[in-house]
């Protein structure tokens, strides 16, 4: 007797729990062990299946990559109240203020700084939106224009590396961080610089809705202005070239990085003396309320996928996509119009838990490089902070902008950077060159050679549930690497 | 009601002390991860047991603080239908989420983490890596947290039942952290 409809049904029904409005975590583990029992009653499941749930929570508890997250969490905290990023949109204004358009320049260069910094959209769009936006008004620049390149230039944090939609997405595809972030640079500051050119076309079409600043706004000129610029721009220099500067060298794993760049962040607020036994509990505290809760959605997507395979669920989802017309090309437009369209109403989080492990095993068994897809899902993915009507980064400028903004015009002025990320994603699905060029394979095998990377490794044969994304296909995306990978093996073998 | 009530109050207090302490694990594994990557790179230094207690310390972080997330209502919801429904109905929601979804999973999750949990204690189980941390305290946090959370669900049904009876305010206002 085959049971074809039980996947389809655990599908639908994931989706309805999911409208109700319940916390998504408890809705795909709920699904799971629902249909789990529901398999096992049927004789479809073997009853050890759920056994297995234990190993993979310890799984997910012990796995190296998704230890980054709270750090660079933590990081991004902390920083946030250091008032880094207010020098910098200070300094940075006094230098571009008086040409057309410059304070909406300043706010697109800030924004891939602090990108490049901390990896979290909050904290970026909450700053930018305190400081740059009254300035941006006073000068009268155009509403939309204002909120919309600061909306959109907070985003940036979300794919330029090291960003932790990029951790969640290696993890899933079972890929290498510092892959995906080599692959994600270049597209990264592409929309940086798209974003730069939007500002330069409004102005010249519009020259009243970018207008410069006057002289008279100018606090600082030559010598003093050149040596402030200097001393704004130490902070975050320093901490990228802690953080990414360490792992492209292939110095440091991206979790290492990342706690460096927590540490980093620490001694900067201890320097500055901003660091107040309050805001230290603060941070601490958020840090691990945001990672409990992404961790927790891993664990009910892990107990959902594990059944969903069990149930066939996987060859169900292949059979749908791999049979598209186009083969691979069909797929990808396929896969890009359906996440765009989703992001409407999930966040990256979910779409990167829920859709990325149903995707990329079809994804590989068509042949397309997994860095590469990656890359065109975080580009894609990172819409959805700016959708109307639930874009996060909206949010978050709209809790922050004077009331005289309409929410209206935020979200108008949104929607020319939602063009441009769409023009993105075509032009990484396009040209594969610019994310997979310059990945260099001698970097890549040796960021993944950290110490703990290697023992992740060699205990993978012995507990399968060190790859949350699931079965066997996950351990495969790494093939390229396949041989750096068992020279390591080889070479701990004999030492021991 | 009043007796749950106070029942509810006390699992609330409870799990906040407890989320508060173990989310500072959080910053000890910063400290650690940072001192290990700098001694690895000066002077080649590593050892397992070390690196071991990194992700131990991240184990007691996000596990043992899930339940006061759950709280808190930092738990992401997709709020496109949901939070356009009226607050009863949100409640029913959340009773029968509560009941049917939350209860039974973090309860079978428990449950079936016991007997890996017994067999590594009697067996002393230990990392394989050379050096490796003694593994039973960490298979502890699963059922462990799993039981908070189950006792935190009763919590948040007693409130929504006693918001539907109207003996208190909404208790599931939206919150998200900030930071995502």
């Amino acid at each position: 007797m085959s049971f074809e409809f039980m996947a389809p049904l655990m599908f639908g029904g994931l989706v309805v729990f999911l409208l109700l409005g319940y916390p998504v975590a408890f809705s795909l583990a709920a699904t799971g062990l629902f249909f789990g029992l529901v398999g096992m009653e049927l004789g479809m499941l073997h009853p050890s299946l759920l056994q297995a749930l234990p190993e993979r929570v310890l799984g997910i508890m012990a796995n190296s990559t998704l230890l980054a997250i709270p750090f660079f969490t933590f990081m991004g905290l902390i920083l946030e109240r250091t008032g880094m990023a207010e020098d910098l949109l200070d300094t940075i204004g006094q230098v571009f203020g008086s040409i057309r358009g410059g304070i909406a320049y300043a706010v697109v260069f800030v924004g891939a700084l602090l990108a490049a910094t901390t990896g979290v959209v909050a904290a970026s769009v909450l700053a930018m939106g305190l400081i740059s936006l009254p300035v941006m008004m006073r000068y009268g620049y155009s509403k939309q224009l204002a909120s919309g390149v600061i909306a959109a230039s907070g985003t940036l944090a979300q794919i330029i590396p090291p960003s932790l939609v990029l951790i969640v997405l290696a993890d899933q595809m079972g890929a290498s961080v510092g892959d995906l972030y080599e692959g994600a640079l270049i597209p990264g500051l592409g929309l940086a610089a798209l974003y730069a050119a939007w500002v330069l076309v409004v102005s010249f079409v519009r020259p009243e809705a970018a207008p410069g600043c006057p002289p008279e706004s100018r606090t600082l000129y030559g010598g003093a202005l050149i040596v402030k610029v200097f001393t704004s721009m130490i902070p975050p220099l320093v901490l990228i070239f802690l953080v990414l500067g360490t792992i492209f060298l292939g110095v440091a794993t991206p979790t290492e990085g990342g706690a460096m760049g927590a540490s980093g962040a620490i001694v900067m607020a201890l320097v500055k003396r901003k660091l107040s036994w309050n805001l230290l509990k603060q941070a601490v505290e958020s840090t691990a309320n945001m990672t409990s809760f992404v961790m927790f959605i891993l664990v009910g997507s892990t107990v959902f996928s594990l059944v969903f395979r069990g149930v066939n669920g996987d060859l169900w989802v292949e059979h749908l996509l791999s049979d598209l017309p186009g083969g691979a090309l069909g797929f990808l437009i396929v896969v890009n119009v359906m996440i765009f369209l989703l992001a409407f109403f999930l966040d990256y989080f979910e779409i990167a838990f829920i859709m990325v492990p149903l995707l990329a095993p079809v994804a590989q068994k068509l042949g397309i490089d997994l860095i590469w897809f990656g890359v065109l899902l975080a580009v894609n993915m990172q819409t959805s902070f700016l959708h109307p009507p639930f874009g996060f980064a909206l949010f978050y400028l709209r809790s922050v902008a004077p009331k005289n903004i309409k929410t209206t015009d935020i979200y108008w002025g949104a929607v020319p950077f939602v063009l441009i990320q769409v023009l993105m994603v075509a032009v990484v699905l396009q040209f594969p060159g610019i994310v997979t060029s310059h990945i260099s394979k001698a970097a890549g095998a040796i960021s993944g050679s950290g110490a703990d990377e290697i023992r992740r490794q060699l205990e993978a044969p012995e507990s399968p549930a060190s790859t949350p994304g699931g079965a066997d296909e996950t351990s495969k995306p790494n093939e390229g690497k396949g041989d750096a990978k068992s020279e390591i093996e080889r070479m701990l073998n004999q030492q021991q | 009601m009043n007796a749950l009530l106070r029942l509810s109050a006390l699992i609330d207090a409870a799990n906040e002390r407890i989320g508060k302490i173990a989310a500072w694990a959080g910053l000890l594994a910063v400290i650690v991860c940072t001192v290990n990557a700098i001694f690895r790179y000066t002077v080649n230094m590593s050892s397992n047991a070390w690196l071991e207690i990194q992700w131990y310390f991240n184990a007691v972080m996000f596990l043992l603080v899930a339940a006061w997330a759950l709280k808190r209502n930092d738990h992401v919801r997709i709020d496109v239908i949901g939070g356009k429904l009226s607050r009863r109905t949100q409640a029913w929601i959340d009773i029968l989420g509560g009941l049917f979804a939350l209860l039974p999973a973090a309860l079978i999750i428990a449950w079936y983490s016991l007997p890996s949990l017994v067999n590594s204690y009697q067996i002393s189980e230990y990392s394989s890596d050379p050096g490796g941390l003694i593994r039973w305290p960490v298979r502890l946090l699963i059922p462990v947290a799993f039981s908070l959370l189950a006792l935190q669900g009763v919590s948040e049904i007693i409130k929504r039942v006693a918001f539907l009876r109207g003996a208190i305010p909404f208790p599931g206002e939206h919150a998200r952290p900030e930071g995502v």
